[in-house]
């Protein structure tokens, strides 16, 4: 509202002598907005400075794979793409399970670049896809908060999430993931959406579905809008706002928006068969029904409709209810993923979906991860929300249910801090804003009106200052203010502001620049020592192992093998396959022999572990192991039981105190195996500061391949059958290991254990699928 | 070439003059063969015939083989024994060994090259001949001494093929024993250095001697034309196997100043293979351990050399370090990993060279003049080269000048920053090269100078219009509100 | 409920009489488009929807063709002025045009 109201008299004015106003106010708009997207791009290259332009850590080399991929082989075959390379027996079909938008965009950039002959490599648009993309996103924020509030209000927001940390965290550059573009997204759909719902109009409401339709296209987080949109419709039509915009903005955006979603390969059906997207069409049905009888209402506005408008509205509400239940427990629609369960029950993932809980990311926050992400904004957001729910119209309802819920799910989740982040930039953009006009309001108040005019050239904010008093009455009150406590008030906030800027700053360079695929040391005297064994060993497996090698390691490093190494994994980040993986984690809980014949049925070349002893690595495989343990345990709880890991007392180690089974698993034997460097006393493990209980043992069935020169990467040939010694062979296995040398096709035949695990993967692959499919919603 | 090619090689180039007491067997033969050059000579096929009047009076020859090559110099001393002026001699490599020929050149005494061309001769069709130009005619009786220089890659063959990650790689080389030639030679000489002690085995035919490193052959009289005999050495070459399977080699020139190069370079240790596992905990315990392994090795670069970079498909390999030195800039160069016999990696090294060491111009002609290959570690063999050049866009009336032959390549455009019509690209291969062939090509083409202009103008006019589609837009979009606005009303 | 039913002929007359002729005809347009999805989705219980995709976007495209065609009714019918500022009919019209120009298109893509 309050922007309208400054553009008209703007227009109408243009001829007067404050000709200059409208451009004035523009050029000021343009110049923070393009600041914010400079600020914004500039913080995020810390990675790039320190270490140079390159992918970080797991994921985004996924993207980056893919997205090479299709700018080679064009977007057809890119959408055909089944993935050999990857789950090694079983494949991925890729273009069925990703959102493209994120390839789609860069693809493009890269395809207008090149049109032009710009010959820049696609990993550095990869790689500076996310800084390019907060500066829209800022500029998004700044539409979406001058909708909600006013134009200077919008300018905050979008200086905020310019620099914020909870936003650039996902956004440095290098980090090339979906949210990178998914919380550009979000935000101008909300805008559009805030604006289609002002207007009516359809042609707002179209631009809406489009730009849902790209954030269906990039980032699972997609049905947040679905849910939040149908919330913030129904909530108004409880709180008795229907009107025939509402009317035409949501029935517009929601038929559109379903088609367009269902174009996505990934997302297929789910829109009309999964609970999570069944609120909207409630909603939908609801409003047409609510539609109807405003109409026929209107046709004979006589007092007996009121109620059954109402009574009509209710039974709609409970018919549609009814049917979707009905059709749940029919299982025509699919009932909630365990993902989405555990945002309402935290405990959820930690009993029933240990691969869900041992991510980091999907711990439920802690205070001070909120304030270090949000700093002062965290406490300034509630005065913006208080300030939306006290002047309410339609537009800010929305804002207000947008933050409850994002407060909520921040809560449940540390990654769902990001759709936290842009709307308390939104919120404490106008609480700033306001704070900002009580105390600079007053200096236009004592002077004639005149020259409150005179100042609109200097504040763009001034515009809507007019309107305050109507809708502010208690900022009468603090009008008495003095002199000194408003430019007392002024220079706190200035301070508060700065201390925002550098914390921002401190974070973003501090905290989330670090590749983590490259690692640096700092000596005694301040030298950098880099230490870049990743990609020594990813380097090595590229050129020195065979074209087909299969590489076994743990899920982590399954896209960066794929990636930096090119070579087939048996697992990866993209965790669809739970038996698989439990597999994989059996093979290194198992002791060596019990995991050779894991490691031949799944014709495995190459063992990759990472190790972090030699020069204190805390993320390494040993300290990774025990959610490797959980995981098989979940799938073959006969094999493999946590409590044989630990030590009589329950403790967790790897010293002589370590269990037997400990002491004798493959992932142990593998870390350790010849570790006799690494400080004094040789040997001793830096990490978890301790000197291994088993040393100086011999591997039988595996040869040290590769080790990094830190130690901290180590490859593993597995054996061929008629490499090992034969005589310390039982005579049982011999006989396998003879079928093995002849063909591997019949090894999985006779070795009774392992052909029942195959059938048992193959078996749970179809209701995993649904299952995992959403790694990556929200 | 295939670098798995057992070759055994017998290097033996000799160069021989026929005496006037030629033998009546040589004189049919050379009669047969002059006739037989005239009737092909029609047909424009290089073919010579040996000459009985040459001699080699004394040929001094050293085989070095202390490192992965096999260098044979030989110190020919020439005598014309027939009446007439001799103006050139041949220099013949056997059978064996003639697929592992890198480079071939002479030198007279003074130290100033030879011109080198390759030949045929009749009736050998096998063994491969290079007939060398003498600067000045030899007269008849006379003696000239002539340095001829040959380089033989992969000639030795790893045995053991394969070693563990701390034996000592041990080579063999299998050579001819006499100076392969097409003349009689009347006294040589073989000196074969390989600089280390352990020599497990050699041929001996007597006289020889064995010294530190060093084995001397000969001297031997009065060896007939063509004469082979196996000479092997079997000793311990722990100097680094790597060979250079690609290079691709990109030269882009920049009026603007700048003359950027960039090299994809694919190395592998084509020594012993690897056997068994490599152990880091071996590798770290002393510095000598995988003693036939590559930590790093040097480049040099020229003294000019800037905005070195030096990465792969991952990124950069932050194992380097740079030197800069008063004639060159010298990269220590680490790979990722140590490379063991077998092991592969490949390499991206770019840097910029200003353009006024390399071109020369005069008026809108241009002469660049630049390594068709530099230098990439001591005593390197590099399989497959292509050197490609990209020129600025326009230039037009390209004449490429090589030292040596090489295959060109179709022509091709290459289009970056700001190009409209493309920039020609030249494009040129050559295998089996090694240092010998760090040589200067020429490259002339006219280039209008205006052009230069037209980049610039182009970033001109693209922000006119630019500018000028927003003062449009702005104005279009004022039109379009009072449209709305008539209709509100 | 007799209520209700005496109330329908009246709701008859005062629409026949009301509603500007523009509006009838949206309306019989509207008509035709929701019995076009009555017949679709019988066809569907009848038949089965086995070419799901192709069903869905049939259905969805008759209703969304609905659902602009009330959107249009609504922004055109002069009643509603004061909802819709600052949108003329003409406006509508072309947003109208507009979103079956993507509507169609994205069927088309979908129908397969």
């Amino acid at each position: 509202m309050p922007a309208t109201a400054v553009a008209k008299p703007e227009n109408g004015r243009n001829k007067g002598i404050f000709h200059n106003t409208a451009g004035f106010s523009t050029l000021i708009t343009v110049t923070v907005l393009s600041l914010a997207w400079l600020a914004g791009f500039a913080s995020r290259l810390f990675a790039v400075i320190r270490f140079e332009s390159i992918i970080h850590e797991f994921d985004p080399w996924f993207n980056y794979r893919s997205t090479a991929y299709m700018v080679q082989h064009g977007f057809y075959n890119f959408l055909n793409w089944f993935d050999e390379r990857a789950w090694y027996p079983l494949g991925r079909i890729v273009g069925g399970t990703v959102y493209p938008g994120l390839m789609i965009t860069s693809g493009t950039i890269h395809w207008i670049l090149h049109a032009l002959n710009i010959p820049i490599h696609i990993r550095d648009i990869c790689v500076f896809l996310a800084p390019v993309f907060s500066g829209l996103t800022a500029i998004a924020t700044y539409l979406l908060t001058s909708e909600i509030w006013s134009r200077g209000a919008g300018l905050f927001a979008a200086c905020f999430i310019a620099i914020v940390p909870g936003y650039s965290s996902r956004s440095v550059a290098g980090s090339y993931d979906n949210e990178g573009i998914a919380i550009f997204a979000l935000q101008f759909t909300y805008y559009l959406w805030l604006k289609s719902v002002k207007s009516g109009s359809i042609f707002w409401s179209i631009c809406t579905a489009l730009s849902y339709f790209y954030m269906v296209s990039a980032w699972g987080g997609y049905v947040f809008i679905i849910n939040l949109i149908p919330l913030h419709v129904f909530v108004l039509l409880v709180m008795g706002r229907f009107s025939q915009r509402l009317f035409v903005s949501y029935t517009v955006f929601y038929i559109i928006g379903l088609l367009l979603s269902m174009q996505i390969p990934f997302v297929g059906f789910q829109p009309i068969r999964t609970s999570e997207h069944m609120a909207a069409s409630g909603v939908f049905a609801l409003l047409m029904a609510v539609g109807a009888l405003k109409y026929l209402h209107s046709l004979n506005p006589k007092g007996q409709w009121k109620q059954l408008l109402i009574v009509g509205g209710f039974l709609a509400a409970v018919a549609v209810f009814l049917v979707v239940v009905l059709l749940t427990y029919m299982g025509v629609i699919a009932p909630w993923s365990g993902r989405f369960y555990s945002l309402w029950d935290t405990a959820y993932a930690k009993i029933h979906i240990p691969i869900i809980a041992s991510v980091s990311e999907h711990q439920p926050t802690t205070w001070s991860s909120f304030f270090f992400d949000l700093h002062v904004l965290v406490c300034t957001f509630p005065v913006g929300l208080w300030y939306c729910i006290k002047n309410i119209n339609d537009e800010r309802v929305f804002v207000a249910l947008y933050a409850l819920s994002a407060v909520y799910f921040a809560g449940v989740m540390v990654r769902l801090m990001l759709t936290l982040t842009p709307v308390v930039c939104v919120l404490a953009g106008i609480a700033f804003s306001i704070l900002l006009d009580l105390v600079l309001r007053e200096d236009e108040m004592c002077p004639p009106p005149v020259e409150s005019e005179e100042s609109k050239s200097l504040y763009d904010k001034a515009g809507k200052l007019k309107k305050r008093p109507h809708e502010t009455p208690n900022g009468a009150s603090e009008a008495g203010l003095g002199m000194n406590v408003r430019s007392g008030t002024l220079i706190a906030f200035m301070i508060l502001l700065m201390l925002f800027s550098v914390h921002c700053t401190w974070a973003t360079s501090n905290a989330y620049s670090s590749p983590s695929i490259v690692l640096a040391s700092y000596g005694n005297d301040g030298s950098r020592r880099i230490l870049d064994d990743f990609r020594e060993a990813y380097g090595w497996l590229s050129q020195n192992t065979a074209e087909d090698a299969r590489i076994m390691s743990w899920w982590d490093y399954g896209y960066q093998i794929a990636g930096m190494g090119n070579r087939t994994t048996l697992v990866d980040n993209n965790t669809w396959n739970n038996s698989h993986i439990a597999l994989v984690g059996k093979a290194m809980a198992s002791n060596e022999s019990a995991a050779y014949s894991i490691m031949t049925a799944l014709d495995v070349d190459y063992v990759l572990v990472i190790f972090g002893g030699a020069i204190g690595y805390s993320g390494d495989d040993i300290n990774k192991f025990i959610w490797m343990v959980r995981i098989a345990e979940g799938e073959h709880p006969k094999d493999i039981h946590e409590a044989d890991y630990f030590t009589e007392r329950g403790e967790y180690r790897v010293d002589s105190e370590a269990s037997k089974t400990m002491l004798n698993c493959l992932m142990y034997k593998l870390s350790y195996y010849r570790y006799d460097s690494g400080g004094s006393p040789p040997g001793y493990d830096r990490t978890r500061g301790a000197l291994p209980g088993n040393r100086g043992f011999k591997l039988t069935y595996l040869e040290e391949a590769y080790t990094t020169e830190h130690w901290l990467v180590r490859i593993y040939r597995v054996k061929k059958p008629d490499e090992f010694n034969r005589p310390r062979l039982p005579v049982a296995k011999r006989t396998i290991s003879t079928t093995n040398s002849v063909s591997k096709k019949l090894a999985i035949g006779p070795g009774t254990t392992t052909s029942k695990r195959r059938k048992g993967l193959l078996k749970n692959k179809p209701t995993v699928v649904k299952g995992k499919k959403v790694a990556r919603l929200e | 070439m295939a670098c798995t090619s057992a070759n055994v090689v017998k290097c033996h180039c000799q160069k021989k003059w026929s005496s006037v007491t030629m033998p009546a067997m040589a004189k049919i033969q050379f009669c047969f063969t002059f006739i037989l050059f005239i009737a092909i000579n029609c047909a424009s096929v290089n073919v010579d015939n040996i000459s009985s009047d040459v001699k080699f009076k004394n040929v001094d020859r050293t085989i070095d083989l202390s490192s992965q090559l096999v260098k044979i110099s030989q110190k020919i001393t020439l005598e014309n024994s027939g009446k007439s002026p001799v103006k050139s001699f041949l220099v013949a490599v056997e059978a064996s060994s003639k697929n592992n020929l890198a480079y071939i050149g002479a030198k007279d005494s003074s130290g100033k090259d030879l011109r080198v061309s390759e030949t045929t001769v009749k009736g050998h069709d096998s063994a491969k001949f290079w007939r060398v130009d003498l600067k000045d005619a030899l007269n008849a009786g006379s003696t000239v001494v002539v340095t001829s220089e040959t380089v033989f890659t992969k000639a030795l063959q790893p045995y053991p093929t394969a070693i563990t990650q701390q034996e000592d790689q041990l080579v063999k080389y299998t050579g001819n024993l006499y100076v392969y030639s097409p003349y009689q030679v009347t006294s040589q000489k073989t000196n074969v250095v390989v600089v280390t002690k352990g020599i497990e085995s050699f041929s001996k035919v007597k006289p020889f001697s064995q010294q530190d490193g060093a084995i001397q052959y000969g001297p031997y009289p009065n060896v007939a034309p063509f004469t082979e005999k196996e000479l092997s050495v079997h000793y311990k070459n722990n100097s680094p196997f790597l060979t250079v399977t690609r290079i691709e080699r990109l030269i882009e020139v920049s009026h603007w100043g700048n003359i950027a190069i960039e090299e994809l370079i694919e190395v592998e240790h084509t020594g012993a293979k690897l056997k068994g596992p490599f152990s880091r905990y071996d590798y770290q315990q002393d510095l000598h351990s995988g003693p036939a392994s590559v930590r790093s090795y040097k480049t040099l670069l020229p003294a000019s050399a800037s905005d070195v970079y030096y990465r792969d498909t991952n990124g950069n390999i932050s194992t380097s370090n740079m030197k800069v030195k008063k004639d060159s800039v010298e990269l220590d160069l680490r790979p990722r990993y140590p490379l063991f016999g077998g092991w592969k990696t490949h390499y991206t090294l770019g840097y910029n060279v200003p353009s006024y060491e390399y071109l020369y111009h005069s008026g809108n002609e241009y002469l660049l003049k630049m390594r068709v290959i530099d230098h990439i570690f001591d005593d390197m063999q590099v399989d497959e080269l292509t050197t490609k050049i990209i020129l600025p866009e326009g230039s037009v009336g390209i004449k490429l000048n090589v030292p040596y032959p090489v295959t060109r390549l179709a022509d091709s455009l290459h289009y970056t920053y700001l190009d409209t019509k493309g920039r020609p690209v030249i494009t040129f291969k050559k295998s089996n090269v090694v240092e010998n062939h760090i040589q200067d090509f020429q490259l002339r083409y006219t280039f209008p100078r205006l052009l230069m202009f037209q980049e610039p103008l182009l970033v001109v006019g693209f922000l006119y219009a630019l500018f000028l589609l927003v003062i449009i837009y702005v104005r279009l979009d004022f039109s379009i509100h009072k449209a709305e606005h008539q209709h509100k009303d | 409920m007799t209520s209700l039913v005496s109330v329908i002929p009246k709701l008859y007359q005062e629409y026949t009489t009301k509603t500007p002729k523009k509006l009838k005809i949206i309306d019989a347009y509207l008509l035709y488009v929701f019995l076009t999805a009555v017949i679709q989705f019988v066809y569907c219980c009848l038949v089965g929807t086995f070419p799901f995709n192709s069903f869905l976007s049939g259905f969805i495209s008759t209703v969304s063709s609905f659902v602009l065609g009330v959107c249009l009714r609504l922004q055109v019918n002069p009643e509603n002025k004061q909802e819709f500022q600052g949108l003329s009919a003409e406006r509508g019209f072309a947003d109208f045009i507009f979103a079956h120009l993507v509507l169609h298109i994205v069927v088309v893509n979908f129908i397969g």
